[in-house]
């Protein structure tokens, strides 16, 4: 009855979603629809990194990495023949690659795969350690992502990075695919698999002792985190139409760890609370950095201002909220409802 | 309670006129600015920031007296963040033109925005030549990479005679990268050779493999476009193993630090830059550089001149075009022609400009200008 419940209220809120973006879509302006597309985009990166990092635990520095390579397969398929001619100065592209030419569903999907199929060669070497030993296998390979598109410059166009990538991305692709996977990343995280993952999270040794396969099931975190993130490049090239290696640098894990843990560490619905905060906050946040006037006088503003307030806060919730917005818990109707009730009572 | 919602009234009405006295110059007219205040590359934000604010005091108002308003967003050289501004500067602040951003790949991402919304974006440092090539509204005041590339080949094939040069490139920096290639080609098309390429990482400390790369080949000089951090330490190190070339580099080397950690051994050391103050040939280049010294108590940098430019330049199509009409502005920015700026003489051609660089030279523990090289 209940379950029933539930999910008829999930589906009636992703309609409501939905709903929401065709009214934005037609109303809103493009900044704001800018927006939308980061949040959802960010959204998506989040949830898989919350997989690996938060729901089995393993302290992993991947993302940019995978979102490079995500986002250069997806936007070197979607370009065509004619606009790599044109944007390879430096040196020629190689052949196959230079006339390969894909529509951008397609590209998407290669993109995840290919990032996938990284991140299930890598988990051989980076999951026999654990721990901080892991953290800097997997920051080591962002690295020598960032060195390699730098320097294949028949491959990646080198420095100057690529340009005119077409802008496919709106808000059905971008939210499509942020649903999508959050609905995905929390069948597994609520399956046998996921339970399995927080096992191995809480304590590997008891789990391998067990009988959990800790490689497989750690492999299968990656792998899902990896196509995703993959997948998440490609939006985001698609957004932004122009990608080269400095979007690729350790800042962005960076920002997506903050995100995590600033939702909770395991949380799927509080990393979703915690992109709007973050992304949408962020913007927001630009009043303080104008100068404002309020009666005759005028307070000079203060570039960067925003970027202090917002420490601020995270220093706040971190004391407050020692385990994120959310810990742990995940938001459900069940709680939700009671909770209703609860106040309705008094 | 009821007093307390008098005072509530009293209070807002108090804050509306305080909010409509700030509106009341409706009349200015708004350009944005986007630069990277801070994060990473903060500190070339800021220079340029302080040049586009000398320049707005020494020209404030456009169109009879008009005033020029400046909206400053802060990018924090990222290439998302520098999309949203401009998107909101363009369809929130509603701003007639944009200058910025610094980083090429930053400007990129905020450029297909402005393009699509005919809105001309004037970039005061981006160097990639992708940042213009096939846009209508996208204009720079910076000379490009190939240029640089092609003046630094010219200057020690014609001037240090230089026949062999040995490329020393930091592979985790797209701008040494870049550079380098172009250096590459057209030290070779102008006959010269190039005898060794080697590669450091920003954060090297120790360079005895690519000394002895670059001493088994004799090259005539030593071509080393990174920051100036990796070149002072590359330069003592070198010096100690007996390499007597000349090193040339970039404008990444114009930073006093250079000569700080690199001493007695960056001496001779050249490189070419979009500035030098002592170079300052024009009247208005003259005026910005008192005006900046009296300010700031420093020679302007070389990206306070550019953002400077960047804004005369806006101002100066601004005028011309008689309207705050995107289209019109972006047409007179295009049509910039023979224009006295800070950095030089500016013409822009397809949104390029063709100006001269100069070559700078460390001298007795000081930055020298030592020749300006034309197009």
């Amino acid at each position: 009855m209940n379950k029933k419940r539930n999910s008829l209220l999930t589906i009636a809120s992703i309609v409501a979603l939905f709903l929401f973006l065709w009214y934005a879509s037609a109303h809103f302006n493009k900044y704001s629809i800018r927006i939308l597309n980061d949040i959802a985009i960010f959204m998506m990166l989040a949830v898989s990194y919350n997989l690996i990092n938060g729901v089995t635990g393993q302290f992993s520095l991947e993302p940019n990495g995978f979102t490079a390579i995500g986002a250069y397969v997806s936007s070197l398929l979607t370009l065509t023949a004619a606009q790599k001619h044109a944007m390879f100065i430096i040196v020629p592209m190689i052949h196959p690659l230079d006339t390969l030419h894909l529509p951008f569903l397609a590209a998407l999907i290669v993109g995840g795969l290919v990032t996938a199929l990284v991140g299930f060669i890598l988990a051989f070497p980076v999951f026999r350690v654990r721990g901080d030993y892991l953290a800097i296998v997997t920051l080591g390979f962002g690295l020598v992502i960032r060195v390699f598109s730098n320097n294949a410059i028949s491959v990646t166009n080198g420095p100057l990075g690529l340009k005119g990538i077409g802008a496919y991305t709106n808000l059905w692709w971008s939210w499509g695919w942020a649903v999508f996977s959050l609905i995905v990343i929390m069948r597994l995280v609520n399956s046998g698999y996921g339970r399995a993952m927080k096992a191995i999270r809480d304590d590997e040794d008891a789990a391998i002792a067990m009988g959990i396969n800790s490689f497989k099931i750690k492999m299968i975190a990656f792998v899902t985190s990896a196509f995703f993130e993959g997948v998440a490049g490609g939006l985001l090239a698609h957004l932004i139409t122009t990608i080269s290696p400095t979007l690729f640098t350790f800042f962005l894990t960076f920002n997506l760890l903050i995100i995590i843990v600033v939702g909770g560490l395991g949380s799927m619905t509080g990393t979703v609370i915690a992109t709007v905060m973050v992304v949408w906050g962020s913007e927001l946040l630009r009043v303080v950095d104008q100068p404002m006037h309020l009666f005759s006088f005028t307070i000079p503003g203060v570039p960067g201002m925003r970027m202090i307030l917002f420490s601020v806060l995270l220093i706040v919730i971190m004391l407050f909220a020692r385990e994120g917005i959310m810990g742990q818990k995940e938001f459900s109707w069940n709680g939700f409802l009671n909770f209703l009730r609860h106040r309705k009572q008094k | 309670m009821r007093f307390f919602g008098r005072l509530m009234f009293v209070l807002t009405v108090l804050l509306f006129a305080g909010l409509a006295s700030s509106s009341s110059f409706a009349k200015a007219v708004k350009v944005g600015v986007v630069l990277p205040m801070t994060g990473p590359i903060a500190s070339f934000g800021q220079s340029d920031w302080k040049g586009i604010k000398i320049a707005a005091s020494l020209k404030p108002t456009v169109l009879n007296g008009r005033k020029l308003k400046l909206i400053l967003l802060d990018n924090k050289g990222d290439k998302v963040e520098t999309a949203n501004a401009v998107s909101r500067l363009i369809f929130k602040n509603k701003v007639s033109a944009v200058i910025g951003a610094v980083a090429s790949g930053n400007t990129l991402s905020g450029a297909p925005i402005a393009e699509k919304a005919h809105v001309p974006m004037v970039t005061p440092a981006s160097t990639n030549p992708l940042v213009t090539k096939g846009k209508k509204f996208i204009s720079r005041v910076c000379f490009i990479d190939p240029f640089q590339g092609k003046v630094a080949a010219k200057y020690v094939y014609n001037n240090l005679h230089a026949r062999t040069a040995a490329v020393i490139v930091d592979m985790a920096q797209d701008y040494s990268v870049g550079l380098a290639r172009f250096f590459i080609k057209a030290f070779k098309k102008m006959g010269g050779k190039i005898v060794g390429n080697t590669f450091i990482q920003t954060g090297d400390q120790d360079f005895s493999a690519q000394i002895a790369v670059v001493k088994a080949h004799h090259p005539d000089v030593i071509y080393m476009p990174t920051y100036y951090q990796e070149l002072a330490l590359f330069a003592r190190q070198a010096r100690q193993f007996g390499l007597k070339q000349t090193i040339m580099a970039g404008d990444g080397a114009s930073e006093e630090a250079l000569i700080k950690v690199g001493g007695k051994a960056v001496e001779g050391l050249s490189f070419t830059n979009h500035f030098d103050p002592k170079a300052a040939v024009t009247p208005l280049g003259k005026k910005f550089v008192k005006l900046y010294r009296a300010k700031y108590h420093e020679d302007p940098s070389a990206m306070a001149a550019l953002g400077a430019d960047a804004y005369f330049v806006v101002a100066n199509a601004i005028n011309r075009a008689g309207s705050t009409n995107r289209i019109k502005i972006n047409k007179a920015i295009r049509a910039t022609k023979g224009f006295k700026g800070v950095t030089g003489i500016i013409t822009l051609v397809n949104g390029d400009p063709v100006k001269s660089a100069v070559i700078q030279k460390v001298k007795d523990g000081k930055f020298v200008y030592v020749t300006t090289v034309n197009p």
